[in-house]
């Protein structure tokens, strides 16, 4: 692959929660709000593009049978210095997303890009691969937090958009509203996919 | 076979010392900032505005009070003074945890009260409960009904309109407020 | 007492998936059937509760002695996932069954967001140790709950006729939703 469809896989094709499906924990969470969902995306490219380099500057180095520690050790590091990042210069945000940015360690993108692409892969390359998975990951967030942004709170970004008239459908920020419409918009990718396909 | 391991586990240990050692660095670097932050959380002007208006800071006039209040109550954080740009007091401002816990954990409020003993604004410091849910009593729909109120004696559950779905969460911020009550008329008034 | 309203909060009330998000990985990869659901989700309060006492522990008595806390996210990660490697052993050697049947998911248990949110969350609420040990039995046993309740609502679902897009997570997590509207019915529960 070269390095453009290496970026536009993590964004489209394997999209990590659109289409691989996994990590979503925060994404059901946090996007109660366009802000949210942002600034975690890019909480997550930061870690997963800092872990992916690491490792695969390291790859030579670390032996098979202790990579997967290595990995969770590199990968905390990164989620530890974006905590610290955060908690001093993002406060806000570090309030808003809570235990949700220690939590990135456990996010399976992470640790299933390390394994499947940084540890046999060049440093550049690897590079590409985290930020077009971390972006995928953002465009995923950015999706459904507006719409439940948009649908619970008739605002964007905090705001205001629909008229006052409007009664905002609580359901949409509280947790049902989450599994329903990522459930939704996952159903919606699935046929639009399908229909590129025909 | 041995010496296998003690390969593996000494490349473990240099990973998790350079990190250790960089994230170490890195606490140091953004420490004040951090502590700077926090403490800032509960001056941000809204809040100041929220919990009495007008007013521009809130200073510690009366430590030694708070003090006395702290070795009696164990729930209550600080006892301050709301200023305005003048300077000039505008009235008390009790901050506390709530005694009832909410859904999940304490609630950390503002309850400012005005010279003549009524509450003049509450307002959340902090608090975990659940967004859209729990967290609505940090909206002002909720927070409105307690300004005005005298400081005479506690709220009681039926005397207060709770935020619908979010009682547990409702009952520790009421629960905040008395506290803050409490304390006013026991030592302040 | 407290201590069972605070079982009960964790376990139905503020239910660890329904109403926390955590723990949703293994919850929509789990397998249709309802024993290894409840086979896995009986490893994870295992793990959950043991991470909980463990993680405190050192918390306490180390990171917070030492002012490390900030290393709290790799210490406790790697003693998450030293426990779960245990875990792992054990089931093999004593359970053969089921450790096939768990498969891929078991050493997966490690990157379940549950066991380090529950873990981080007793240091967050402040909880005493007890209350921690609660809180951790309490809300594993709603992710054993909720599991197994899915399993069982998928089992009718897989027979539903739907269109093609929906098929999969698609209508996994519309299910859900619906399932936690019920548990968001639990809110105002009293005790």
């Amino acid at each position: 692959m070269n390095k453009l469809e290496i970026f536009k896989n993590g964004v489209t094709t394997e999209n990590p929660i659109l289409v691989q499906q996994v990590g979503m924990c925060a994404t059901l969470a946090i996007t109660t709000s366009l802000i949210n969902g942002i600034g975690m995306g890019v909480a997550v490219i930061a870690v997963l593009t800092g872990s992916n380099i690491v490792i695969s500057i390291l790859r030579k180095y670390i032996p098979d049978e202790v990579r997967i520690p290595a990995f969770v050790i590199i990968i905390a590091a990164f989620t530890t210095i974006i905590d610290l990042l955060m908690h001093a210069y993002t406060f806000s945000l570090y309030k808003a997303l809570g235990v949700f940015i220690p939590l990135i360690v456990v996010n399976c993108i992470i640790l299933a890009r390390a394994e499947a692409f940084a540890f046999k892969n060049g440093v550049l390359d690897s590079t590409i691969d985290g930020l077009g998975m971390g972006v995928g990951y953002l465009v995923a967030m950015i999706l459904l937090s507006s719409v439940r942004e948009v649908l619970g709170n008739g605002s964007i970004l905090g705001f205001r958009i629909l008229p006052e008239a409007y009664e905002p459908m609580m359901m949409a920020v509280q947790p049902p509203g989450a599994f329903i419409l990522l459930g939704l918009l996952i159903g919606l990718v699935n046929y639009l996919s399908r229909r590129k396909k025909a | 076979m041995k010496n296998n391991f003690v390969k593996l586990a000494g490349i473990l240990f240099l990973i998790a010392a350079i990190s250790a050692g960089v994230l170490a660095w890195l606490n140091d670097t953004t420490k004040d900032l951090i502590a700077q932050n926090e403490a800032m959380a509960s001056m941000d002007p809204a809040i100041l505005e929220a919990v009495m208006p007008g007013s521009t800071a809130f200073m510690e006039k009366d430590a030694d009070l708070a003090e006395t209040i702290k070795a009696d109550n164990s729930k209550f954080i600080n006892l301050l003074t709301a200023v305005d740009e003048s300077g000039n007091e505008l009235g008390k401002v009790v901050r506390t945890l709530s005694t009832v816990k909410g859904f999940s954990g304490d609630l950390e409020l503002y309850v400012g009260f005005t010279p003549d003993g009524q509450i003049s604004g509450v307002s959340v410091i902090s608090h975990s409960e659940t967004e859209g849910v729990g967290s609505r009593v940090t909206l002002p729909a909720f927070t409105d009904q307690f300004i005005g109120r005298d400081a005479s004696g506690e709220i009681s559950y039926s005397d207060y309109d709770a935020v619908s779905g979010a009682t547990y969460s409702s009952e520790s911020f009421l629960s905040a407020v008395n506290n803050a009550i409490a304390i006013y008329t026991e030592y302040v008034k | 007492m407290e201590l069972v309203s605070l079982f009960i909060t964790s376990f139905i009330v503020n239910n660890i998936i329904f109403m926390q998000f955590l723990g949703t990985c293994p919850f929509l990869g789990v397998s249709k059937k309802i024993d290894t659901a409840a086979g896995m989700g009986i490893a994870v309060i295992f793990v959950i509760t043991l991470a909980s006492v463990i993680t405190y522990i050192i918390h306490y008595a180390i990171l917070v002695n030492l002012e490390l806390e900030y290393l709290q996210t790799i210490v406790f990660i790697l003693i998450i996932a030293a426990l779960v490697q245990f875990v792992e052993m054990f089931l093999k050697k004593s359970a053969p069954g089921l450790y096939q049947a768990l498969g891929i998911f078991l050493p997966l248990i490690t990157t379940n967001c549950a066991v380090l949110g529950v873990a981080i969350n007793n240091i967050i609420y402040e909880y005493s140790f007890i209350e921690s040990l609660v809180y951790s039995v309490g809300t594993s046993v709603g992710f054993l709950l909720a599991i197994v309740l899915f399993a069982g609502v998928r089992d009718k679902v897989d027979y539903a006729d739907l269109p093609e897009s929906l098929k999969g997570s698609a209508i996994s997590l519309v299910t859900a939703g619906l399932m936690s509207v019920a548990f968001l019915g639990f809110a105002g529960l009293q005790l």
